[in-house]
């Protein structure tokens, strides 16, 4: 495993890669920010994604698929801060923790219900649950976590 | 992990899962679930070494408090399941 850290080092690059630009950045890019060459740039991503198993690499890439709580490959769950459209959560329990990456600013999630296709919309500030539409809107777990579950829990 | 617009809805979804009956959780709570005291220190230059590695045993906690101990929801082994 690396030094903890060039390993915080990179997390922060890719996580506030996320959050500035709506996607992550690839490892040779990280890796020259932080003054290494691009193999050891890519051997310290699969560290971090080892240290980080939440999210995960597209199979059999370097590519960072998702990075909770945002994804970096679209998901249904569109999130939205100062009126743009350009993140996307890694599910829908992960977007309601998507507030602490903009503190102060209103983060909106819009996504399809997957029974009927009718729009969900939560808007939150700083933990804080601002709005709801329907007023009904629920979290469901269908796999549940750990031992138990049968198949990712994001799903 | 999704968002439903009500139980109505999720349990109407085709991918429902009849084991998941235990698997709602308010909206309210998730957000509280969700934002536990290391969520809220993801931007810090050691959330992966000092934070991170403490957010199973609070979410854990959490989730004892809001009573969903079930294996389902703690991620313990599941003696229903073999």
């Amino acid at each position: 495993m690396a030094d903890p850290l060039l390993m915080d080092r990179m997390f922060q690059r890719i996580m506030r890669g996320l959050v500035e630009r709506g996607r992550a950045p690839h490892y040779a890019e990280v890796a020259r920010a932080l003054g290494i060459g691009a193999v050891d740039g890519r051997l310290l991503l699969h560290d971090v994604m080892s240290a980080y198993p939440i999210g995960w690499l597209h199979p059999e890439t370097d590519y960072i698929a998702s990075f909770p709580p945002l994804n970096n490959l679209p998901t249904q769950y569109r999130v939205s801060v100062r009126g743009e459209q350009r993140w996307f959560a890694q599910c829908g329990f992960e977007a309601t923790s998507v507030t602490w990456l903009f503190p102060g600013e209103a983060v909106r999630v819009d996504a399809p219900c997957l029974d009927c296709g009718d729009p969900v919309t939560i808007e939150m500030r700083d933990g804080r649950i601002a709005w709801v539409d329907p007023p009904g809107v629920v979290g469901h777990l269908n796999y549940g976590f750990g031992p138990s579950r049968g198949r990712p829990a994001f799903l | 992990m999704n968002l439903f617009r009500s139980e109505e809805h999720a349990r109407r979804w085709s991918a429902f899962q009849p084991r998941a009956e235990e698997g709602f959780i308010g909206l309210a709570e998730l957000a509280g679930f969700f934002g536990t005291e290391t969520r809220r220190h993801m931007l810090d230059a050691d959330y992966l070494s000092a934070w991170y590695p403490r957010r199973g045993a609070e979410r854990r906690a959490y989730l004892e408090r809001i009573g969903k101990i079930s294996p389902f929801w703690q991620g313990t082994p599941d003696p229903d399941r073999g």
